[in-house]
This record gives structure tokens, C-alpha cells and sequence, in this order.
């Protein structure tokens, strides 16, 4: 199989299970790093 | 065969890249946003004396500096990781955006600059007022500039142009089909997403806070966040549909399949979060009338009005086109694609929805900004009317999420190949050699 398929396979385009796993993993990832990052910078930023 | 193919285990690369870029975008476009939202918020207090908005303004630039360093590390492990996971990629990328790149990158540090000197210049300008919100204004400028050079390159990566010599190098690779409606699309995107996120904020804290001068301040912060998030999202259906005609024109693959195809669901997910938003934002001003100093039943019972047409014409954008919703996990009613549904179809009714949204949109802002300009008794507004505004900021991230997925994935048309740059780059980094944009530079220069 091209490489450029094998690639793919299981990629988040891909709708295999593995595929929808990484759908929200990176999702899940992505809202984990922000809101942490956000409430972070709150906190450093809190004068008292 | 091509250097470097490295994997990372379970998530896979390509998720390390989304996770990194879609992070550093949710701060890149905050901070590019809240940067000309509090130079104006500083020109304003300077112009009216009021001291909201010099508060405001303060406190959002100190939260600018802090939150920096948050973007800039994401971005900076996100170019590491795509030279380590994506180096040929990125070497065909340096090849055509090389002074794009380097632009970008001295923008950026004009902005770290200009941005820190703002803050710490504060109290010392104080008696120079006008000099210091034009560093509140450089700071955004230089932010909307490294905005751009990336557009250019990203816009590229859907819909790249062949460039066939030096001379059309411009014109054909940085200005491609895609990157002013992107850039504008961004552009008023940062402003909306910012103005969400400070109401949302804004809400929150009104909710959290026991003293009464606080309370009044949070409750205007809200107010005025939310007239930029939501006036500036009712600009963005003329745009966004600019930004697709080009995507139609010149990638018309990658259009069928996130409108029309099997990716289409991710528009229904859109206009999903942007109906909360429109609505929840809609119930806010509807509230907050009943506040006015001088009290206007008539516009009250206009706003009530148009509420109601929100609430339609976003039910008229969310109606799916046929019973094939989500087909990549079997979500597929009926006869699939072959069952149409009612009023779901794009022409008429998606374009009057979006069209109607937008009127009902201008309508409700003048409404309550002719109510604002006689003001507002400050500390008052409701617990939902708070709720309403937090739904604002965590759906309008969504939002966010959501466009850059459905930008992204354009590119995987029945993934048959996915390609890094569209019809030219596939994902294992190796060039597709016939009507490749990037092959004359490539080959020409030795690539």
C-alpha cells in the first residue's frame, strides 16, 4: 500500500475507531492546554 | 524517499500538530484582538473621561503581557515539531515563503516589544495620553501583520496557484485565491472572539464578586465585550462567504466536501455554536434594556421582536440538507443522501437564514446602542443574563475549533490522497509531480 495511505490510516480524517479516537484526544488536548494555560495566567496575574 | 518520517505513538503527528497550532491560534487571535479593543477602550476613556474604560484597559493590556508567554511557547513548539515531524514539508514551505517567514517573524518581535513597552510605559505617559494609545495601536498593527504572513501561507496550503516564475512569485503564491478573504475573515474574527471571551470573563467574576463598585464595573465590562464579540460576529457571514466563493473557485473539491459532502457535518456543528451565540447574545440585550437610565418600552418590545427572528433564522441554518448527517460514524437516516429535507436545502434557505441573521443583527445592535448612549443603571442585570455571556465565551471557543477542523480537513477530500498543500504536498511529504504549483520553484532551484 502507498505510504501515503498507510499514513492516513487511522489518521482523524479516517473514520475508524481510531481515527475518532484521536478526533477527541486531540480535542480534549486542545480545551486541556488552553483552559489550563488561561487559569494559569489568571493566577499569576491576581494582585493581592 | 523522504527524510524524517517519524510517528508518535498513539495520537499519531498529525495530531500533534493540530493540538499545538489550534492551542496557539485561541491565544494568538486573543491576543491580537485584545490589544486594539483595549487601545480603544484607552482612547475612549482618554476622549470621555470615563473611567471604565481606563480600567478596562489597563487590566486587559496586564493580562496581554502575562498571557504572552503562553502563545509564544506553543508557537515556538509547534515550529519544532513540524521541522521535526514535517521536514520536507517544511523546506517546500521556507522554499516559496522565505521572506514571508522572515517577515512574520520580525513583525512578531515588534509586537513583544511595542506590547511590553505599552504596559510598562503606562504611568509614565500619563500626561501624554495621545502617545501612548498610539502604542496601543503599533502593537496591534505589528500583531495583524505576523497575522497576515501566516494567512498567506496557510491560505496557500488549500489553495495554491502555480508559480511559474519568479516574477508571478507574489502574486500567485502570497496573494493566492484565498488569502484577502482569510485574512479579513480572521481579522474581524479576532475582535469577535476576543469580545466574547472578555464577556464571558466579565460574567463570571460579576457572579463571584461581593462588593458593589466591582459589581457595577463587571456588569459594564460585559456590556461592552459583548457589543464587540457579537458586533463584529454579524459582519462575518458576508465575509466567511466570500472566503468560500474563493475556496469554490479555485479548490472546488474541497468545497463539495465541507458543504456539501461528507464533511458537511462540521458547518451544521458551526451554525450550531454561532445560534447560541446570536441568541444568547440577543436574550443579553433584551435584558439589559429593562436597565436603560431612560426607560424605552418601544425599543424593549423591538428588541422582543427580534429575538424571535434570531431564533428563526438560526433554526432556518441549522437544518441539515439530507438524512446522511454524520456518515463517517453511521449517523445516516433513510436513503442516506437521496433523503432531502425540508427546508434544509442551501438555496434559498441557508443564504436567508445567514442574510436574515445578519439584518436582525444590525437591527438589535443600533437598538441597543440608542439605548446606551442615554446609558445604563450599572450592577443590576440578572443571573442568566451573567450565564448568557460565559455560554458566549465557551461556545464562540468552540467556534474557533470547530473553523480551523473544517479549514483543515478540506485538504483530505475522500482522503484519497490528504494532501499538506492541496493536490501538491500528500501527507507522506512526497510532491505530487503532475500540476503541482510548487514544481517549477522546487525544480528549478534544485529541489
Amino acid at each position: 500500500m502507498e505510504l501515503a495511505l498507510l499514513l492516513q490510516q487511522g489518521s482523524t480524517g479516517d473514520p475508524t475507531a481510531i481515527g475518532i479516537f484521536r478526533f477527541f484526544a486531540a480535542f480534549f488536548l486542545i480545551i486541556t492546554i488552553y483552559s489550563s494555560s488561561l487559569g494559569f495566567t489568571y493566577w499569576i496575574s491576581k494582585e493581592e | 524517499m523522504p527524510i524524517g518520517n517519524l510517528d508518535v505513538p498513539v495520537i499519531g503527528k498529525n495530531v500533534v500538530i493540530a493540538v499545538l497550532v489550534q492551542s496557539h491560534i485561541l491565544f494568538a487571535a486573543f491576543i491580537i484582538g485584545a490589544v486594539l479593543i483595549a487601545a480603544t477602550s484607552e482612547y475612549l476613556g482618554m476622549v470621555t473621561k470615563q473611567n471604565n474604560y481606563e480600567r478596562f484597559a489597563r487590566n486587559l493590556a496586564r493580562f496581554v503581557v502575562l498571557l504572552f508567554a503562553s502563545g509564544a511557547a506553543l508557537a515556538i513548539t509547534f515550529v519544532l515539531a513540524l521541522v521535526t515531524l514535517f521536514p520536507v514539508f517544511f523546506s517546500i514551505l521556507q522554499n516559496i515563503f522565505f521572506w514571508v517567514f522572515l517577515v512574520e517573524a520580525f513583525m512578531f518581535l515588534g509586537q513583544i516589544i511595542i506590547v511590553y513597552a505599552w504596559y510598562n510605559v503606562w504611568d509614565k505617559l500619563a500626561y501624554r495620553k495621545s502617545l501612548h494609545v498610539v502604542f496601543g495601536f503599533i502593537a496591534g498593527f505589528f500583531g495583524l501583520m505576523a497575522m497576515t504572513m501566516i494567512d498567506a501561507v496557510a491560505s496557500f496550503m488549500l489553495t495554491p496557484a502555480e508559480v511559474t516564475s519568479e516574477a508571478s512569485l507574489v502574486a500567485r503564491s502570497f496573494l493566492n485565491q484565498t488569502m484577502v478573504p482569510l485574512n479579513m475573515h480572521r481579522f474581524v474574527g479576532n475582535f469577535s472572539y476576543a469580545g466574547f471571551l472578555i464577556a464571558g470573563w466579565a460574567g463570571w467574576r460579576y457572579l463571584r464578586t461581593t462588593r458593589e463598585d466591582d459589581r457595577e464595573y463587571y456588569d459594564w465590562m460585559g456590556h461592552f465585550g459583548l457589543l464587540w464579540g457579537f458586533g463584529f460576529l454579524i459582519i462575518q457571514p458576508v465575509i466567511g462567504y466570500g472566503y468560500l466563493k474563493g475556496i469554490r473557485e479555485s479548490a472546488p473539491e474541497s468545497f463539495n466536501t465541507i458543504m456539501l459532502g461528507d464533511k458537511a457535518w462540521l458547518f451544521n456543528l458551526l451554525v450550531i455554536w454561532i445560534a447560541v451565540l446570536s441568541i444568547a447574545s440577543t436574550a443579553y440585550f433584551v435584558h439589559k434594556l429593562r436597565f436603560a437610565i431612560e426607560p424605552m418600552e418601544t425599543l424593549r418590545k423591538l428588541a422582543v421582536g427580534a429575538l424571535g427572528f434570531t431564533a428563526l433564522f438560526t433554526v432556518l441554518n441549522i437544518i441539515p440538507t439530507n438524512a446522511s448527517l454524520i456518515p463517517q460514524i453511521g449517523l445516516v437516516f433513510g436513503q442516506g443522501e437521496e433523503t432531502e429535507i425540508p427546508l434544509g436545502s442551501m438555496y434559498p434557505w441557508k443564504y436567508i437564514g445567514l442574510i436574515g441573521l445578519m439584518l436582525v443583527g444590525f437591527f438589535i445592535v443600533a437598538l441597543y446602542l440608542r439605548a446606551s448612549a442615554t446609558g445604563f443603571h450599572w450592577g443590576r442585570a440578572s443571573r442568566w443574563s451573567q450565564y448568557a455571556l460565559m455560554a458566549c465565551a465557551f461556545f464562540v471557543v468552540l467556534t474557533m475549533v470547530t473553523m480551523g477542523y473544517t479549514r483543515e480537513t478540506a485538504r483530505r477530500v475522500d482522503n484519497d490522497p490528504g494532501y499538506l498543500i492541496n493536490g501538491c504536498v500528500k501527507l507522506d511529504q512526497s510532491i505530487v509531480k503532475e500540476g503541482c504549483p510548487t514544481i517549477p520553484i522546487t525544480e528549478g532551484k534544485g529541489g
